[in-house]
């Protein structure tokens, strides 16, 4: 299970991990405008870390897409990191190269497989020029 | 893996690149290794092998001028272009083209929904527009139609329907290309073409009219490579009034022939909207003797599976009904389907499931209140889109086999039988066994699924499965089940069990390849179909 501890670690830690999009990083506190957790792996109760808002979802990304991203990501800019199954990550991955982002950062974490499933930490930051801010 | 594309060297391809950028701009081009690979076909059994198919760049046009002057620029190059609308096609391909070094043409920058007309029951969209972007449009005005959505939600009507995808609310609107109607096509020259209605300028009935008048050339860009859709006109479902499910179990295994019967008239009638056949005893497939029993060579007797349903207390099959229409109406279909089969079925028994006003609430979407245990995915059934079905993906994708079978119980049994016995070399979960049910998602007929995953990092089991599928392909093919939807890798094997007449169908295609588009400018190989160029 992934604690209170590691996630404000990693969330400290994840834009020294990415690779590209400085600029995109720097306009963000702690480099993320929003955290994405997967509660099949952090089923702590919901709460922003740092100032960062939190998203949470259980495997479906339906919710988080439809209400959330689509939106967020009609628009420049908006870096956003995650900890997540595989699968969901394959679904997010999948609609932000559609929407001229990428995974800039991508981590396979040490916590058990549910169900077949590997946890992940990652952060999904604009790279097309239309959405970079 | 940097491809260039066929007959075309680095200097020429830098000369392409430099064309389209002059058509489309220089921010909707993409080549190398990084910005290609989403083009990749991420479930492919294939995937970094030699068999493996790249395209090599990709080119997002804004609108129907711009796809023009990228199809006359591809002529100039003579480069083939794998159109793509938003590239969703997983299992079958996903943005992977047929011939290395094609160039994407990624429509998804046409996005606009045009029109939802709730008076006429249509809409008019652009093939970048996804379900969740039509559903959107339609929630957000408050438009009272229901849309028919493939699970996941996540690809676009055009795309969707182009490939013959299927939905799961009633019979005539699951079959997406069969609910279209009108469409615009840019041709293989560059020519901006309608069909049906929209020939006819100043008709106000393109999407209420599919023929127009003289033949129909709309069945040419479904599967095939004659053009490039740049819009499409679909036939809505007015928003029911009231949903209604139910569930009728039959004792026997036999019992099933009568059940598609009767559900066979239920839903020509127009009275069902998506039924989900199912076997109660595949909750018995962990246990290894029934395994073994279910998964025999030849298949059991109806004896043994009778008897492995008596002991287990289950009945042999089952049928997930759902009725969508007026109150009164769902009531009265489902009192008459329980009527109809239970009094001539003996040992039948009906059980009421849920029933509500639409549109469904949340928790209703959520399906938390079917009294009894069902296959069905309440938001695809209510034409809500979805990315749920995410959750039953596994390794790194699927390949995808669906043939074509018979509405028939007796062919049903064969085809488990016949299947189950051709998959027994492979070491995968049994698809086709005694308790395989058929799925019946096309308006009138059903189809069996094989979906075995591929993992990236197991290559040894992707080439299993890569033979696995060809060998699914040719035995179905013997007892003519043939499969509806095929990846690039796998369209040359399907097109050739189409063989009637010693393959006169694809000779006509190639005779109409070879008039409208000789050098393959588009999608030289889909559908089977090659042009002249690419034949030798």
């Amino acid at each position: 299970m992934i604690t209170r501890r590691d996630l404000i670690k990693w969330t400290a830690v994840a834009p020294a991990l990415a690779t590209g999009s400085q600029a995109a990083f720097a306009r963000a506190p702690q480099g993320l405008d929003a955290l994405l957790l997967d509660e099949r792996f952090s089923p702590e109760p919901a709460a922003d870390y740092a100032r960062i808002p939190v998203m949470r979802f259980a495997g479906d990304v339906t919710g988080v897409w439809y209400d959330h991203l689509d939106r967020r990501w009609r628009d420049p800019g908006y870096v956003l990191g995650g900890i997540t199954g595989s699968d969901a990550l394959f679904v997010l991955e999948t609609l932000a190269n559609h929407h001229g982002r990428r995974v800039v950062s991508r981590t396979a974490l040490a916590e058990p497989n549910i169900d077949g499933v590997r946890p992940v930490s990652w952060v999904i930051a604009p790279h097309h020029p239309s959405v970079t801010a | 893996m940097s491809v260039l594309p066929p007959d075309m060297d680095a200097a020429g391809f830098a000369a392409l690149l430099d064309e389209l950028r002059g058509a489309v701009g220089a921010d909707w081009i993409w080549s190398g290794d990084t910005d290609m690979f989403p083009y990749r076909d991420s479930f492919s059994p294939v995937w970094n092998t030699g068999e493996e198919r790249h395209a090599s760049a990709a080119v997002a046009p804004e609108n129907v001028e711009q796809v023009s002057a990228v199809v006359r620029i591809a002529n100039r190059h003579r480069v083939p272009l794998f159109p793509i609308s938003t590239g969703k096609n997983f299992g079958y391909g996903g943005p992977s083209p047929n011939v290395n070094g094609s160039v994407v043409l990624d429509l998804k920058r046409m996005n606009r929904v045009l029109e939802v007309n709730e008076a006429r029951n249509f809409c008019l969209v652009e093939p970048g527009v996804s379900y969740f972007d039509l559903y959107r449009h339609v929630e957000e005005r408050g438009l009272k139609v229901m849309l028919d959505v493939p699970d996941p939600g996540w690809g676009s009507p055009i795309g969707n329907s182009l490939e013959r995808g299927v939905g799961y609310t009633m019979p005539h609107f699951r079959d997406h290309f069969g609910a279209h109607c009108g469409m615009e096509v840019v041709l293989p020259d560059g020519e901006i073409m309608r069909t049906g209605m929209g020939a006819l300028p100043g008709s106000d009935t393109w999407q209420e009219y599919p023929y127009g008048f003289g033949p129909d050339p709309a069945g040419l860009f479904a599967q095939g490579n004659f053009g490039v859709v740049t819009k499409m006109g679909f036939r809505l479902l007015p928003l029911p009034e009231y949903y209604r499910t139910g569930l009728i179990t039959v004792r026997k295994r036999r019992d099933l022939v009568k059940l598609i019967a009767h559900v066979n008239y239920l839903s020509d009638s127009g009275m069902v909207s998506e039924v989900r056949f199912a076997s109660p005893l595949s909750t018995w497939m962990g246990d290894p003797d029934f395994l073994a029993l279910a998964t025999k060579a030849g298949g059991p007797s109806d004896t043994e599976m009778d008897a492995a349903a008596e002991t287990f207390g289950l009945p042999a099959w089952a049928v997930d009904l759902q009725f969508l229409g007026p109150q009164a109406a769902t009531l009265a279909q489902w009192e008459y389907a329980k009527d109809r089969i239970l009094s001539d079925i003996v040992g039948a028994e009906a059980i009421d499931g849920d029933h509500f006003k639409l549109p469904a609430s949340e928790e209703q979407l959520e399906n938390t209140t079917q009294p009894y245990a069902s296959g069905v995915r309440r938001r695809a059934a209510l034409g809500v889109p979805s990315l749920g079905i995410w959750e039953i993906v596994r390794d790194d994708g699927h390949v995808g086999f669906f043939p074509v079978i018979p509405r028939d119980g007796e062919a049903v049994f064969e085809a488990q039988r016949v299947l189950g016995d051709a998959q027994r070399e492979f070491p995968l979960p049994p698809y086709f066994s005694a308790i395989t049910a058929p799925l019946f998602w096309h308006t009138h007929t059903f189809q069996m699924v094989f979906a075995p995953s591929v993992k990236h990092d197991d290559p040894e089991h992707n080439a299993m499965v890569h033979r696995a599928m060809k060998k699914m392909v040719a035995v179905a093919a013997e007892l003519g089940w043939g499969d509806y939807r095929a990846s690039p890798i796998y369209q040359d094997d399907v097109s050739a069990t189409y063989s009637f007449n010693n393959h006169v169908l694809r000779r006509f295609h190639e005779q109409l390849k070879d008039a409208v588009d000789p050098d393959g400018i588009i999608a030289p190989g889909r559908g089977g179909i090659w042009p002249r160029r690419f034949r030798s």
